[in-house]
């Protein structure tokens, strides 16, 4: 993942989860949140979503926070494709909240970090339980 | 109906590459079936979505396999064949006309999403898959030139023999 320019405070993202539960990025200030802008149509996205599984597992809750935002689509179509998962996902299903953030295509994938900046970002597909992102991740937990 | 089983379903010649300068590019072209069933799956009906299914219709996959961060403008891409050329419709253009036509917001957010955004900015590593439209069909095979930047200079990459898949 690339290092995001100036580190600027992470846009503000508020949405209800699948369950009806509203999720808000600023509740999890002190911890890693990767946040994922996906949709079930997107090819890479698809491909990637099982690794956001993955690494959640590879840190501890009070480390990184896991965010897949669906964007446009309801949690019907969503639940088809990821039946039950342990990924939380939030339905952005006017795209207002991905619009706030400096997306130009799906996926997009940030890493916040624990002062809630923009320290990390990827754009189109990855694997986030690869070696190279888990480091990256670590020394974020280690350095802020 | 996922882009990749709807470019492997249904294009109907295999898809151009180019590469240069640390940039791979394939292209795709996509039958009017296909982009049909993508979009009406996504809420369109086949009469709103007709204009843009009955356009030469590609999926683009774009990567950054350099080390620089490059950027891309779709408006500077073009299509040259032997009775004239084309520029790419940009999704503004595209947006304005489908909330002429009515068409519901949650279609129109996935048209848009789905789409080769009018400007990417790509650090090394990065890719994206887009589709994107011709303005107006081009008979007979054509040069496609695609033009990005670095920090220091312009760069094209020219593919040739491209043709729009067929309407079937």
């Amino acid at each position: 993942m690339t290092p995001v320019a100036g580190t600027p405070a992470a846009p503000s993202l508020a949405l209800s989860d699948v369950d009806g539960k509203t999720v808000d990025l600023a509740a999890h200030r002190g911890r890693l949140v990767l946040v994922n802008f996906w949709a079930t149509w997107c090819p890479p996205c698809r491909r990637e979503f099982p690794s956001l599984g993955r690494v959640q597992k590879l840190f501890r809750p009070s480390d990184l926070a896991v965010l897949a935002v669906n964007v446009g689509e309801d949690a019907e179509t969503i639940f088809s494709f990821t039946g039950a998962t342990d990924v939380t996902i939030l339905l952005d299903r006017d795209s207002a909240a991905m619009q706030r953030w400096p997306v130009k295509g799906l996926p997009t994938t940030f890493i916040v970090d624990r002062q809630g900046r923009l320290a990390l970002r990827a754009v189109g597909g990855r694997d986030f339980d690869g070696p190279a992102i888990v480091a990256q991740m670590r020394a974020l937990l280690k350095n802020t | 109906m996922a882009l990749a089983m709807l470019a492997g379903a249904a294009q109907s010649q295999s898809p151009w590459h180019g590469a240069r300068d640390g940039v791979e590019v394939k292209a795709t072209a996509l039958t009017r079936p296909a982009v049909l069933a993508f979009y009406q799956a996504r809420g369109f009906s086949a009469e709103a979505v007709a204009p843009y299914a009955d356009a030469c219709v590609f999926s683009f996959e774009v990567r950054n396999a350099g080390k620089s961060a490059l950027r891309m403008n779709l408006a500077d891409w073009r299509a040259a064949g032997r009775q004239g050329g084309a520029r790419f419709t940009l999704p503004d253009e595209w947006d304005a006309n489908w909330a002429g036509r009515g068409v519901p917001q949650a279609a129109r957010i996935a048209f848009r999403w789905a789409q080769f955004q009018a400007e990417q900015e790509f650090a090394p590593g990065d890719w994206i898959m887009g589709m994107t439209a011709l303005e107006r069909r081009i008979a007979g095979p054509f040069r496609l030139t695609l033009r990005f930047s670095d920090k220091n200079r312009q760069h094209e990459i020219a593919i040739d023999n491209i043709t729009c898949a067929s309407l079937d």
